[in-house]
Formats: structure tokens, sequence, C-alpha cells
């Protein structure tokens, strides 16, 4: 027997306004959550991401720190060595403009060259052309020269001629 | 007019006022102290970014100044870190003489970044110019050599002995690979 006109409604639990509330609710948060894990994502990339360049940075300055020493070292490397090749190249000029000093008519038996000496060893047909053709320009060049002279059965001379430059003096 | 508000309506509102809260705390107190985090973050990547690129240029302008300077200055570099060889040297300058001999290196003596070598050479030469050949060879030759006084000449007959001390210069990580050999 039927004591409704009615067909009765189906109840639920939570009712299609709730449903739909809930609906928008959880879109919402959906959203804001999306949004938070972008931003905590992307901060930490950007984080990661400093730390990498830091780290690149001062790779670099140690590289720049060593390639710079290794610049300083070229540096006096090729000083030094521009020096021993202008030294070497001085001392061949001194031994040819020595050489070309001595006339043809003196002969050198002997030579010891030193740093502020110069020890010369020879034979001259006469003390007068010893003295005019050589002790003249060697004076000229060092500050101090002696020659010793020792006569020959030939009438020649056998000289020793020492001659010493003065640091000092050449300083000044 | 009478107003009527339904039992659901009003749980609706509570809910809805109660979401509305909790989304402005959460706005507040966590997604807006992040967005800043982000964008100090993204802020401090862009300061680090072209400090990085500036060391970066800095990089390549010592690294470029290097590469040029080693370029420019190969024999040299490679003078200093070429181990003497005294068989070698003898058969590339004999030339120059008629006779060539070397003595034994002595030990290196240091003199700030290089160690110094002493080398002694005893030579007859025909004239003079076989000397001047030989200094200026010296300058090329594989080590960074120099000649130092005392210098002596003596004739010889038709020849002239001579005899003077080489200074042989070698940079000083030299001295340790040789000691390890």
């Amino acid at each position: 027997m039927r004591n409704s006109f009615i067909k009765p409604r189906v109840k639920t639990l939570i009712s299609p306004e709730f449903k739909l509330l809930f609906f928008f609710f959880s879109i919402t948060l959906g959203m804001l959550l999306t949004s938070y894990a972008f931003l905590k994502i992307k901060a930490v990339m950007y984080e990661t991401n400093i730390a990498e360049l830091q780290a690149k940075g001062e790779s670099l300055k140690t590289d720049i720190i060593s390639m710079n020493g290794e610049i300083a070292f070229i540096e006096i490397e090729k000083q030094h060595a521009e020096g021993v090749y202008t030294s070497n190249t001085v001392l061949k000029e001194s031994i040819h403009n020595l050489f070309d000093l001595v006339p043809q008519k003196i002969t050198l038996s002997k030579a010891d060259l030193k740093e502020d000496e110069l020890v010369l060893y020879g034979v001259t047909p006469s003390k007068e052309v010893y003295e005019f053709l050589l002790l003249a320009p060697l004076r000229s060049i060092f500050h101090r020269s002696y020659t010793s002279y020792y006569a020959m059965d030939n009438g020649w001379y056998s000289f020793v001629s020492k001659n010493y430059l003065d640091r000092e003096l050449a300083v000044k | 007019m009478k107003f009527h508000i339904s039992r659901q309506m009003i749980y609706i509102l509570s809910l809805s006022v109660v979401f509305l809260i909790v989304v402005f705390v959460f706005a507040f107190a966590v997604l807006i102290p992040m967005g800043k985090e982000y964008r100090v973050a993204r802020m401090e990547t862009k300061k680090v970014a072209y400090h990085v690129d500036l060391i970066q240029s800095e990089y390549d302008k010592v690294y470029n100044k290097l590469k040029n300077l080693k370029a420019d200055n190969r024999h040299v570099i490679g003078a200093y870190t070429t181990i003497f060889n005294a068989d070698r040297f003898t058969k590339v300058h004999a030339q120059h003489f008629e006779s060539f001999s070397l003595s034994e290196l002595t030990t290196p003596v240091q003199e700030g970044d290089f160690a110094t070598y002493e080398v002694n050479t005893s030579t007859l030469i025909n004239s003079p110019q076989g000397f001047y050949d030989f200094l200026d060879a010296v300058n090329k030759s594989d080590n960074i050599v120099s000649v130092n006084f005392p210098i002596h000449f003596e004739r010889d007959a038709n020849l002239i002995k001579s005899s003077f001390t080489m200074h042989v210069y070698a940079a000083n990580q030299q001295e340790n690979n040789t000691s390890q050999e």
C-alpha cells in the first residue's frame, strides 16, 4: 500500500550543491598548490644554479691565478733569455772589436779576457808601433794600462799588456 | 517579504567563509613568501651569472694572453725545460771549430727562478770568425746558454786555442726532473 503520491527522492550523503562547492574548492586548492610547487621548484633550481655558477666562478678564479703565475714566469724566462742572448751578442762584438783593434804589424800570441781585465801577450816590431797602434786605443777603452816589453834576438819586442777597467769609475 | 535561508545554504556559506580564510592564510603565509623567495633567487642568479660572465671574460683574456705568449716564446720555454745534452750540443756546434770539447756539467746553482749549470769548453779555431759564428748559433740552440768570462785565447801553430766557461740555464722544475732521473 502506498502512503505517498510522489516518488521517494534518493537521499545521498552529499548534496549536488555541496559537490559543486567541493569541486570549485578543489580546483582553487589545486591551483594554489600548483603555484606553490612551481615557485618552490623554480627557487630550488635557481639555488642549485647559483651554487653551480659560484663553483664555476671559483674554479675560473683559481685558473686565472694559475695562468697569471704562468704568464709571470714566462715573462721572467723571456727577460732572462733576452739578457743571455744580449750578453752573448755583446761578448761577440767585444771580441770582434778587440781583434779588429790589433794592427797587422803586431802579432798576438795569447789573450786573457776577464770581466774587468784584458791581458794581451804578443810581439811588436818596436815599442813605438805598439804604443801608437795598440796602446792608444786600449787606453781609450780601459782606465789603467800597463805594458812590459822584453827585447828579442831579432830586435823585435815581446810584450805583456795588462789593461783594467775600474768598476767604480765605469759606473760614474 | 519573508526571506528564508535554508540550513543547507548556511552550511555552504559557512564552508565558503572557512575556505576563503584558509585560502587567504595560505596565500599570505606560504605562497607570497615563496614568491618572494623565488624572486630573490632569480635576481641572485642573474647577479651571480653576470659576475661569472665577468670572470669568464677575464679568464678568456688571460687565457688568450697566455696562449699568445706561449706561441711567441715557444723556443725560449722549450729551451728552459730541455735537459742539456752535451753530445748533441757538441755535434751541433762542432762545425764552427776545428776541435770542440765540453767538460761535465757541474751541480746546479740556484739563481732565483733558474738553476745554472757550468760547463767548461776547450776549442781550436782557424780564425776568430768561428768563435763569432758559435756565439750567434748558441743563441739559437736547444738550451739557454751564455758564454762567460774568463775567455782565454792562445796561438797554437796556425790555429787558435780557446777555453771559456758556459752557463746553461734551466727552469727550476727541470732540476726536479733531472734529479728524478
